[in-house]
């Protein structure tokens, strides 16, 4: 293999093993808001360190790539999605460890009913399978799955859109849940933060393979290439 | 809508050296001012496409073109075109320094000399603004009358470039202009063809990616005598449309 692609590969490992990092906070997070599991929310900040080493060590490894091998095309495309999609992972894992904060604050577990009746676990569940297949398409590149993952985000910004309502009725109903209601929306906007960052994420892996600019595009021209 | 005017163009260029099909069915247009830079493997054909911009290959036994080359939407291959007045249009410059074991002046001047310019101070002027032109003169200015081989090679390389310049050409051609230079004088022939783009039309063949990269506007990328692919060199280096680019200019070949 060329002295190049060995350097590419290890890169490529470098950012899956953050990846699988972060896929565990985020997970983590979610059994966290659902059991109120305070001892996994302290494991999941504290993992927060280590996924901010890799974001080091990683734009690191791009600049010295850069430097010592002027790389261009593909290789060139490689390396800036990876810097990009490193950041995007950082701020994943961040995005968790603020989800894992609010639920140091509730008093008890999301009750059943609410998850259900604001679509949280729905939330949840997408934003986790979106970040599962833009692994996946990022290992094994396909242009028809990573541009599923961009449709998927659409779900979300629905549930979040509506989940307003939904939790001011609640807040509404239970005036001795208004706090609870309140850190449920915080999480539910944090899940929908989620969504985007997989959503930048894909459209780099896009990028990366196709050299197709996906970002700021309207949703219809997204949908139409 | 007025057609775009280019400044060099070939149109169903084919060459052959004897039997063999060296260029094969090369369309291309350069606009005025640009810098364009021919890339591919060794033996690709781009030395002798460069060449037939200025006939430099008639010469050569057995050698023959079918198509046209236009300079300034002329045909330079039509019977009346005079090859000396293309070449005086087309200047070039070569891979290796070659100057004259003369002064660094005769040197300068011997086109001028050639065309019967005999004027001491015609000669002088020229000589001084092409000396600046190729940023050599604060390096020589005082050792003129000095045998230009006593120059280190990059500044033979200069050298090469003003006498290529003195004629007065549009035209400039490059082939592998600063291969035999170190990096300081690679850096000083790459800023001079930033500097010659404003007047001249450039094209320069180079092997150095990322030289391709610094200077060229456009870049061709040739291989086994075809152009495979022709882009601005953002685009080619970014994202090249064609396999074999990308495998070239990633340095994954073969
Ligand atoms: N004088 C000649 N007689 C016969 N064949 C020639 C002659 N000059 C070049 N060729 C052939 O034509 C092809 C193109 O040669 P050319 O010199 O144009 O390649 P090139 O792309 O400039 O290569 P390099 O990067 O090595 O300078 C080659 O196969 C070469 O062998
Ligand atoms: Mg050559």
């Amino acid at each position: 293999m060329p002295h190049i692609d060995i350097e590419l590969e290890k890169l490529q490992e470098k950012l899956l093993e953050m990846w699988d990092v972060v896929d565990y906070q985020l997970v983590s997070s979610r059994e966290a808001v659902l059991n109120h599991d305070l001892e996994l929310t302290r494991k999941v900040v504290k993992l927060g360190k280590k996924v901010n080493r890799f974001d080091v060590k990683i734009d690191r490894q791009c600049e010295n790539f850069f430097a010592l091998f002027n790389p261009v095309a593909v290789d060139l495309r490689q390396v800036l999605a990876t810097l990009k999609i490193n950041a995007n992972l950082e701020r994943i894992g961040d995005t968790a460890e603020g989800i894992c904060r609010i639920v140091e604050k509730l008093k008890e577990p999301v009750s059943k009913e609410l998850a259900e009746e604001s679509r949280l676990l729905e939330m949840y569940d997408k934003a986790l399978s979106m970040f599962t297949a833009a692994r996946k398409v990022f290992v094994t590149y396909d242009a028809e799955a990573a541009r599923e993952v961009l449709k998927q985000d659409k779900l979300l910004n629905k549930i979040y859109r509506k989940s307003d309502k939904v939790i001011a009725s609640y807040m509404s109903e239970n005036p001795e849940g208004v706090e609870t209601g309140l850190h449920l929306y915080n999480i539910i906007k944090k899940i929908e933060r989620v969504g985007d960052q997989v959503t930048n994420i894909a459209e780099e892996i896009i990028f990366y393979h196709d050299a197709k600019v996906m970002k700021h595009k309207s949703r219809k021209k997204k949908d139409k290439e | 809508m007025s057609k775009k005017e280019y400044k060099l163009e070939a149109k169903e260029l084919n060459a052959y050296y004897g039997g063999f099909h060296a260029l094969k069915g090369i369309n291309i247009a350069m606009e005025e001012k640009t810098v364009t830079a021919f890339i591919g493997p060794s033996g690709c054909g781009k030395s002798t496409f460069l060449r037939t911009f200025n006939r430099m290959n008639d010469y050569i036994e057995g050698f023959r073109v079918e198509g046209e080359i236009l300079l300034d939407s002329r045909d330079i291959y039509d019977k009346k075109v005079r090859v000396d007045e293309l070449r005086k249009e087309v200047g070039m410059v070569f891979q290796k320094p070659n100057p004259f074991p003369k002064s660094i002046f005769e040197n300068v001047v011997y086109g001028l000399k050639i065309q019967g310019i005999k004027k001491k101070s015609v000669l002088e002027e020229a000589a001084e603004r092409t000396l600046r032109q190729a940023a050599l003169w604060d390096e020589v200015k005082d050792k003129l009358q000095k045998s230009a081989l006593a120059l280190s090679g990059g500044q033979q390389q200069r050298l090469c470039i003003a006498r290529a310049l003195a004629s007065q050409p549009s035209v400039l051609l490059m082939d592998e202009p600063a291969s035999a230079l170190d990096p300081i004088s690679t850096a000083k022939v790459e800023e001079l063809i930033y500097e010659l783009k404003k007047e001249y039309t450039i094209v320069i063949v180079t092997h150095n990616m990322q030289q391709a990269g610094r200077v060229s506007d456009y870049t061709a990328f040739f291989y086994i005598g075809e152009l495979v692919e022709y882009s601005k060199t953002k685009a080619m280096f970014t994202s090249p449309k064609d396999t074999r680019t990308q495998n070239y200019i990633t340095g994954r070949f073969g």
